[in-house]
């Protein structure tokens, strides 16, 4: 069994935060999205990965993961190019797949549960493919599948409006090497895209068999700040306290906090758990860090009130503000006007930023 | 759609066709690696099968 993680895309529901780096690295707790992919397969027995790249970060994805030792898992990168589609991006990885079946796993995806079972469920018969689903409120809104009493699916249904069932499609996918053959054989979508479900619905027209598995616990597309937010919080929420910095005597610290090397909470800070504060984060006396923040690496908080906030790194946060539900790019520098005159707010802000003042 | 693709020698790196029909000539996309990739270099009958559904590969 072999991996595929999609890390293309343009990442355009996450600007201004992506106009410098691919939505795969942006961390959730302290640690970039695609990690958790990776590490995901790896818990499922998967080390020979291949990651497809688009257009946008490249190079940035290469540097990161490298050669995979790190993770102990052997990379191929394939690059797409165009976003011409999942069914196009997994189509692309025939030649590394080669004769084996593999999973295709969204690399901007976060899972609770991981996809060993999915892995179990699909090795345990002679399926042609294996679908990860969960169930939702709103299925219309899905991808939905209409599944057997032996989980088998039956029909595949994009966002009706009579859903067969509440059972939507999330993106992981196990393939035996027969969908080659099926995406050969498609056409592009009205939105001149290869589509995955039609890659399914095709397998499913020869009469092969698609295995489902309903996948227990959370599970996140972080497309969109909100979601990096909400993401963050599940992954905060199930995190243990671990304390390679230091705690100054006179902090003041509760809950599950992940204080990585070289960070400090200094006299007289505040922080409440799940918290998470990376390598060489700095926090001051005078300030309050609240549950489901996490603070990225060679950051400084002074002085503020933050909390359910994701700051990816290399920050100085220094104003007396509360900020809160806030997703702060790297180097970025939000500084107290309060002694300024005339009086105001003083902004440099990016194309597609996103501003409550 | 027939998905054409080519791995660099030097590095493993996979490219699809329509990024080397691109840009023709370009070097291997892969990190840190000086080979360079040709669309030339695709079998013939790849290139012509590209080439006469070239509208296919583009967004």
């Amino acid at each position: 069994m072999k991996g595929v993680i999609l890390s293309g895309g343009t990442g355009s529901r996450l600007r201004p935060i992506t106009h410098t780096g691919p939505k795969q690295l942006i961390p959730v707790a302290n640690k970039p999205v695609l990690d958790y992919a990776i590490e995901d397969l790896k818990e499922a027995g998967i080390t020979e990965i291949g990651i497809i790249l688009g257009n946008k970060g490249r190079d940035a994805i290469q540097r990161h993961v490298g050669d995979g030792s790190a993770y102990g898992i052997d990379v191929t990168y394939i690059v797409q190019g165009n976003p011409l589609g999942l069914a196009h991006a997994v189509g692309s990885a025939e030649e590394f797949v080669g004769d084996d079946s593999f999973v295709v796993y969204l690399g901007d995806n976060i899972l609770k549960s991981g996809i060993t079972d999915l892995v179990e469920s699909f090795e345990t018969g002679e399926y042609a493919a294996g679908i990860a689903l969960q169930r939702v409120d709103s299925p219309e809104q899905f991808g939905v599948a209409d599944v057997d009493d032996n989980d088998n699916v039956v029909r595949l249904v994009e966002k009706p409006d009579e859903p067969p069932s509440n059972l939507a499609l999330i993106g992981i996918y196990v393939f035996s090497p027969e969908v080659f053959d099926v995406i050969a054989n498609l056409e592009p979508s009205w939105r001149g895209e290869l589509e995955i479900t039609d890659a399914l619905q095709g397998l499913l027209d020869d009469g092969r068999a698609i295995d489902s598995h309903v996948v227990e616990g959370w599970w996140k597309d972080t497309g969109k700040p909100e979601d990096v937010l909400e993401a963050n919080r599940l992954v905060l929420a199930n995190m243990e306290t671990r304390n390679a910095g230091t705690i100054e005597a006179d902090a003041d610290t509760t809950g599950p906090i992940d204080l990585h090397k070289g960070a400090v909470i200094k006299d007289g800070a505040v922080v409440r758990g799940p918290v998470s504060i990376g390598r060489n984060v700095s926090i001051e006396s005078d300030t309050y860090v609240g549950p489901y923040t996490s603070v990225g690496e060679d950051s400084m908080i002074a002085n503020g009130h933050i909390e359910n906030t994701v700051i990816i790194g290399e920050s100085e946060v220094t104003s007396s503000g509360k900020i809160i539900d806030s997703v702060i790019g790297r180097g970025a520098n939000i500084g107290s006007a309060d002694e300024l005159i005339p009086e105001g707010r003083r902004l440099v802000v990016g194309e597609n930023s996103n501003l409550k003042l | 759609m027939r998905i054409i693709t080519q791995s660099c020698e030097e590095c493993g790196t996979v490219v699809a066709a329509n990024e080397l029909e691109r840009r023709r000539v370009m070097k291997c996309p892969g990190l840190d690696c000086e080979a360079v990739l040709r669309f030339s270099d695709l079998d013939p009958e790849e290139q012509e099968h590209f080439l006469e559904h070239s509208e296919q590969y583009q967004i």
